[in-house]
């Protein structure tokens, strides 16, 4: 009895599992396929980001004066050459004195200022925000073109302080947005508890706000050094001829050359951004500040 | 207004004046500055009878060659825009669906290694990879695919290309944060109910995602056109774009007043861009607000 009936059901139940199957399988393959599709897009894409960086490097240890692929040896001459030549020295040296400087001023200026952002209850907030940020989005070009003229008009020459100002005004978004992200994040409540327990505003400044603000004020500060460092554009209408940073230097030297020295130069400013990326890694974990 | 709604300005709020401060003295004043050098015959400090003109805008209206610049700028940020986001999207898309912790990281660093090697640098990269005894060529010479080197840079497609490498994370970036905040339970459900993955996509994700393609695509063109490295290295000084034909004013001319008309296009085409972004961002995060 039990055979009999059992028969049919279990048919029934096998060409239910065939056609699910079947089924399954007819939209795996392009599901498959999909995915390989999209892989594959994805790698190529990595390669265009990466690959002109490889270059960089193994056209920096490439003996011969010229681009030649495949490389034909390694070579440290255009390092040699690099850190021979004084134009390049005193420019690395200059650009490492303005980044330094740059970053001490658009770290305390703008910490302080996405404090008073986040805790002062300025009016109208919102739009301060949106001009300590404007900075990022005009053109740096402009920046440098309209301070350029200013200087000009007001006959002071092309001073120091500047070009250390026209890179903190650049700068400064980046020490506000990663400040200001810190703050809105954490608990406002740790500061009202130390009140409650009898901290005086400037005692819980300094004991709670200041040490949980720190890393994203440390994430900024290492943002504004690179960004100054690598700085162009302001720095192509600010600097004074014969003290000019790294990257108009390189700029000169590319428009009639373009030997492996300055690939020599790029990868010590790779390996320069490098150090910092791994330094804010450690310091901050590099989900919490890229958020655009 | 009732005091709960406003809280008091308390003494933190002091610790804005130093960047205001900076910011009067060093953006604004100087821009303000720029915008009346716009519409005077000469510079006061050295001429003392100056007036008022508009000359340097009717010089730009009325010469075809700077609409041109203006137009070949805003031809090439179009594109760069364009390449950026249909190569940052599906970049974007891994990174915010990726599982794996360290795949993520990976990602990202990919992502952030080439926005941290500097812009002269890229540039660079970029010469050795397409100049006409570059690698490329090199390549395919070697291959014997081609006989002659084709011409892939010192021509605007050399500037695109070189645009892009340099402001495709910024999309990616800006994408990624979007894609994220899309509830991917909601791509199930449409495959669940029948769709294809690429049904889904384009039916639910890409819609959702519209607000980043957006803020990401304004980004990357307020950018693109005011670059002035890459232009001018990959164009082999050949094309002409509008930041550098003020730099070109400034240091070849000195024709102050024209630079700061060319440079108050520049801005009011940048402005309306910043607007519009943020307008974008704030309908990212009202959305945000929705869920």
């Amino acid at each position: 009895m039990t055979s009999l009936a059992s028969r049919p059901q279990s048919r029934l139940t096998v060409s239910a599992a065939q056609t699910t199957t079947a089924a399954v399988r007819g939209r795996a393959v392009p599901r498959r396929w999909g995915r390989r599709l999209y892989l594959a897009a994805n790698i190529a894409i990595l390669i265009f980001l990466l690959a002109p960086i490889a270059i960089v490097i193994v056209f920096a240890l490439n003996p011969t004066p010229f681009i030649q692929f495949p490389p034909v040896g390694v070579s440290l001459r255009w390092f040699e050459k690099f850190f021979a030549s004084r134009d390049f020295i005193h420019a690395l040296g200059f650009s490492l004195e303005v980044a330094a400087m740059t970053t001490v001023a658009a770290t305390v200026l703008g910490a302080s200022a996405a404090l008073a952002i986040a805790r002062g209850n300025l009016p109208g907030s919102r739009l301060i925000v949106a001009t300590m940020l404007s900075p990022l989005m005009l053109p740096a070009i402009l920046t440098g073109l309209a301070l350029f003229q200013s200087y000009v008009l007001l006959d002071v020459g092309r001073p120091l302080w500047g070009l250390v100002a026209g890179h903190t005004l650049v700068t400064i978004p980046y020490v506000v947005r990663t400040t200001l992200a810190v703050l809105h994040n954490f608990d406002v409540r740790l500061e009202e508890a130390a009140q409650n327990l009898g901290a005086s505003p400037i005692r819980t400044f300094f004991e709670v706000t200041l040490p949980l603000v720190k890393p994203g004020v440390m994430a900024g500060a290492i943002f504004a050094f690179i960004v100054s460092f690598d700085q162009f554009p302001v720095s192509l209408f600010l600097v004074a001829p014969g003290s000019e940073t790294l990257p108009i230097t390189l700029f000169n030297y590319l428009k009639f050359d373009l030997d492996g020295t300055i690939g020599a130069a790029s990868v010590v400013s790779i390996l320069l951004a490098f150090i910092v990326v791994i330094a804010l890694d450690r310091i901050v974990g590099l989900r919490s500040y890229v958020k655009l | 207004m009732p005091a709960s709604s406003a809280p008091r300005v308390n003494s933190l709020a002091l610790l804005i004046l130093p960047s205001a401060l900076l910011f009067a003295l060093f953006f604004f004043l100087p821009i303000g500055l720029m915008a009346v050098m716009s519409v005077l015959t000469g510079n006061p400090v050295v001429m003392p009878n100056v007036g008022f003109t508009t000359r340097h805008y009717a010089r730009m209206g009325n010469d075809s060659y700077y609409l041109e610049v203006i137009w070949t700028t805003i031809r090439i940020g179009l594109w760069t825009t364009l390449a950026a986001l249909v190569i940052g999207y599906p970049l974007a898309h891994w990174m915010a669906r990726i599982r794996s912790r360290t795949g993520h990281a990976l990602l990202l660093m990919a992502v952030l290694a080439p926005m941290l090697t500097g812009i002269v640098v890229r540039t660079f990269a970029w010469m050795t990879l397409l100049s006409d005894k570059g690698v490329i060529n090199q390549i395919l010479t070697s291959f014997g695919l081609i006989t002659r080197p084709l011409q892939l840079m010192y021509n605007e497609t050399g500037i695109i290309i070189g645009l892009v490498h340099i402001y495709v994370p910024f999309m990616v970036l800006t994408l990624t944060g979007v894609i994220g905040r899309i509830d991917e339970r909601l791509e199930q459900a449409a495959e669940n109910l029948g769709a294809s993955p690429w049904r889904a996509f384009i039916e639910v994700t890409l819609p959702l995602s519209l607000p980043g393609i957006l803020a990401g695509s304004l980004l990357v063109f307020a950018l693109a056109i005011s670059a002035y490295v890459t232009p001018i290295l990959l164009g082999g000084f050949q094309i002409m774009t509008l930041p550098i034909l003020i730099y070109q004013q400034i240091s070849a001319n000195f024709n102050v007043g024209f630079a700061a008309a060319l440079g108050m296009v520049l801005l009011t085409i940048s402005l309306s861009l910043v607007i519009a972004y943020n307008h974008v961002l704030g309908l990212v995060s009202g959305q945000r607000g929705l869920q």
